[in-house]
């Protein structure tokens, strides 16, 4: 016997899914696997942008395929239903097109974009921050950190094997790797570092007798000692930005430093921070003077010219090979589809048949409490429930 | 569909119990749940504790809390499965690709089982795990050993405490965080103000190569053991070079390795000549008189270092551990009540329901084949 608690009326029964209209290299749609596990939660019917999936090399068929309640649309039919869901958050002019009450669940940055959270207040809107889905004791439910680490070291050391003077020689020490800041972000790049960021070269490697990888890791209690840190640096190949830092308006390596690393050495930003010079005092990136990278474009040679359409207020004297990007999982949209996909289907059956109102943040159910914390008028504490 | 929640009382040191916040939630879901009197006592609880969670809630004795539809235990309870009604769901800790025989038992008495080590998501991530709190209880107890053994501990002109940590993998990630906290929040709070904590982290390939290893032990202040060997049969770090180590160094064992020397291929641990540690001790110093009574005969041990070794860290602090497990476990024992106990599971299911699934004994049928167990068990030592 089923107890009664376990079944809901359904009330989302139309969900849009539109495309992400943003840069070339945003590639991120969900995947049919998404779709079908929409309709197994009980989406009455399925709205998709046409094109969607196109970017990661994926036919409507295999959308269609997924489910029989799909329908293709266009944009403007996406954003009118009941639900609409996107990885990254729509363009704020198209806010106006979903419906009072409809849910919009998304990557929302609450804290950061206070413009944002006060239209989507103003229209009534039942946003989900998917970045703020957490569980009882703060841990994201659903993000992409591997990813983070992942690629971002990945490409780094594709970088180094070109510009390290003995990168496969088996004669040379082992590849020094330093990572600033040990939480999430940092312990899986201390995971992805130990293995040059992808197991084939790790394998190669390592048949050809080539030593390894030693990761140091350092916190913000060693990051303020110049001395130590200057004598850490002089022996890293490797720079790596991990930092969540309590002060953004303070670099935690100033230009300086970097002019005791090694000719071939690489910096990698993982923290994704960027430049805000229109506050004050202004945001700066963790380590000065690397440009901010996006899908497009996200390796930067000392002579690349985005060095100098930096703020002057920057130093960039220093330069080292530097890899910047805002989204490193994007880097892999299919892999991060997946991930998301999976860690977002265990919400649906509550999102799609419960109503926002109902939800509670003492449920039995951790997937409602984390929608009950992570939707806007309760975050807000404005929240009817 | 009702719950039932038996004591574990393997060793009397583990004071793992469920807490009445996991019976509350099961019984708001409109099940009865059956506690064994005395639950949670070593935690500080009382019967009256799990009473109040619910009305739904009953004291009963150990017959009939396992005698439930389905039954909950961490530990596998194999003394008594045959409490348990046929065609009933024993959901445990129950390791089936190296306790083959604890499975065949199970199928011979027709109980559905869910092992909770072998639910793991699409992508094969574990969702009932806590190697956060192997890490960081382990460290803590490390740094704790560190903090009497090296004189210049609290000292402000010290060079960063430097800690090696063998091993990338899960354990080795959380350790890395832990490490850089001197293991828990409190301390880094208390030693803000001193030079921190320098991790380095070693793979596989150089803690293969025994120039750099030993050099490398040399500089070391706190040793940790995190790695996951693809060769159980020989130890990482000789029990000789323990003395490459300072005087002041500790060892901190998180792998937990057991001996088993006469298994074949032989395990050994992966630094040689370390005890084997229990929730009831934890901590060794080379003096100990129990140092060798935890060791196989034959095994080199005469080089020591403090070392912390328990086979159960996230036991160290069990009110956090069995609260970490209740919040994992919650989604799953409602998808498990809603299909009506583990032998209705289907494999493709939803999420929660694909995973519970692949932990089923209907899904490791391959088991009841004594020529298919070996090959089982390699797939999943090497997923793992």
């Amino acid at each position: 016997m089923h107890a009664a608690s376990l079944l809901w009326k359904p009330s989302v029964v139309r969900v849009g899914l539109p495309r992400l209209h943003r840069e070339a290299g945003e590639k991120r749609d969900f995947l049919p696997s998404f779709v079908a596990a929409l309709d197994a939660a009980g989406s009455e019917e399925i709205i998709v942008e046409k094109g969607y999936g196109s970017g990661m090399g994926i036919d409507e068929s295999s959308y269609t395929a997924a489910s029989s309640r799909l329908a293709w649309g266009d944009l403007d039919d996406c954003l009118t239903q009941d639900a609409v869901m996107q990885v990254r958050c729509l363009d704020e002019d198209h806010f106006e097109q979903l419906g009072a009450g409809s849910i919009l669940l998304s990557m929302l940055h609450y804290t950061t974009r206070p413009e944002r959270v006060r239209r989507l207040a103003e229209l009534d809107i039942r946003a989900i921050s998917m970045d703020g889905l957490i569980d009882d004791g703060g841990r994201r439910l659903v993000e992409n950190l591997a990813a983070v680490a992942g690629n971002g070291v990945e490409a780094a050391f594709v970088e180094l094997a070109k510009t390290h003077p003995a990168f496969d020689d088996p004669g040379r020490p082992p590849i020094r790797v330093t990572v600033l800041g040990s939480g999430a972000v940092g312990s899986h790049a201390v995971r992805a570092a130990s293995r040059y960021g992808d197991q084939q070269l790790r394998d190669a490697l390592v048949a050809k007798g080539v030593k390894g990888v030693e990761v140091v890791v350092v916190d913000y209690d060693l990051t303020s000692h110049e001395a130590y840190m200057q004598s850490v640096l002089s022996a890293t190949d490797l720079l790596v930005d991990a930092t969540q830092r309590l002060d953004s308006t303070v670099h935690v390596i100033p230009n300086r430093w970097l002019a005791g690393m090694p000719g071939h050495a690489v910096v990698l930003d993982l923290s994704a921070d960027p430049y805000d010079f229109s506050v004050t005092p202004a945001i700066v990136k963790g380590i000065e003077g690397l440009p901010q990278g996006s899908l497009d474009q996200f390796v930067f040679y000392p002579d690349d010219p985005a060095y100098e359409e930096l703020d002057p207020r920057i130093s960039t004297e220093h330069r080292r090979v530097a890899l910047s990007c805002y989204s490193w999982p994007g880097r892999k949209p299919r892999e991060c589809m997946e991930v998301y996909g999976a860690q977002l289907e265990p919400f649906l059956e509550v999102l799609l048949n419960k109503p926002p109102d109902v939800w509670d943040s003492a449920s039995p159910s951790l997937y409602e409490r984390a929608l009950a914390r992570a939707e806007l008028s309760r975050w807000l504490g404005v929240g009817s429930a | 569909m009702t719950l039932g929640l038996p004591l574990m009382g393997q060793e009397p040191e583990d004071r793992r119990d469920f807490l009445p916040s996991l019976a509350h939630h099961v019984a708001n879901l409109g099940f009865g749940v059956a506690v064994e009197t005395g639950l949670g006592a070593r935690m500080g609880y009382s019967d009256r504790d799990y009473l109040n969670a619910s009305e739904r809630v009953r004291i009963v004795d150990r017959v009939e809390a396992f005698a439930q539809d389905v039954v909950l235990i961490l530990r596998s309870p194999d003394d008594r499965f045959e409490l348990m009604r046929p065609g009933a769901t024993l959901v445990s800790m129950l390791h089936w690709p190296t306790r083959v025989q604890r499975y065949r038992r199970l199928k011979g008495l027709g109980i559905e089982a869910v092992s909770l080590d072998l639910i793991v998501d699409d992508n094969r991530r574990r969702l009932v795990e806590n190697m956060e709190a192997v890490a960081w209880n382990g460290l803590e107890a490390g740094f704790e050993a560190l903090a009497h053994a090296y004189p210049g501990f609290r000292t402000h002109d010290r060079d960063p405490i430097r800690v090696t940590i063998m091993g990338a993998g899960m354990v080795g990630k959380h350790a890395v965080e832990a490490a850089t906290k001197y293991g828990s929040l409190d301390r880094a709070r208390t030693l803000r103000d001193y030079p921190g904590v320098e991790v380095t982290v070693l793979g596989r390939n150089l803690t293969a190569n025994e120039w750099y290893l030993r050099d490398r032990l040399r500089v070391t202040d706190l040793l940790v053991d995190a790695a996951y060997r693809s060769d159980a049969s020989r130890p990482l770090v000789l029990n000789e070079w323990i003395d490459d180590l300072p005087e002041h160094a500790v060892i901190c064992d998180l792998s937990v390795d057991p001996y088993l020397l006469d298994a074949s291929p032989p395990t050994v641990r992966g630094i040689e000549g370390i005890p084997q540690g229990s929730l009831e001790q934890y901590v060794f110093f080379p003096d100990d008189p129990n140092w060798r009574a935890t060791l196989p005969h034959g095994v080199p041990a005469l080089s020591r270092r403090t070392t912390v070794s328990c086979y159960s860290w996230p036991g160290i602090h069990p009110r956090a551990c069995m609260h970490r497990y209740e919040e994992q476990l919650l989604p799953l024992l409602e998808k498990l009540f809603e299909t009506e106990g583990a032998g209705r599971l289907r494999a493709d299911g939803g999420h929660f329901e694909r995973a519970l699934y692949g932990a089923s004994t209907g899904a490791w049928v391959a088991l009841s084949d004594p020529t298919k167990v070996a090959k089982t068990a390699a797939e999943v030592a090497h997923s793992g």
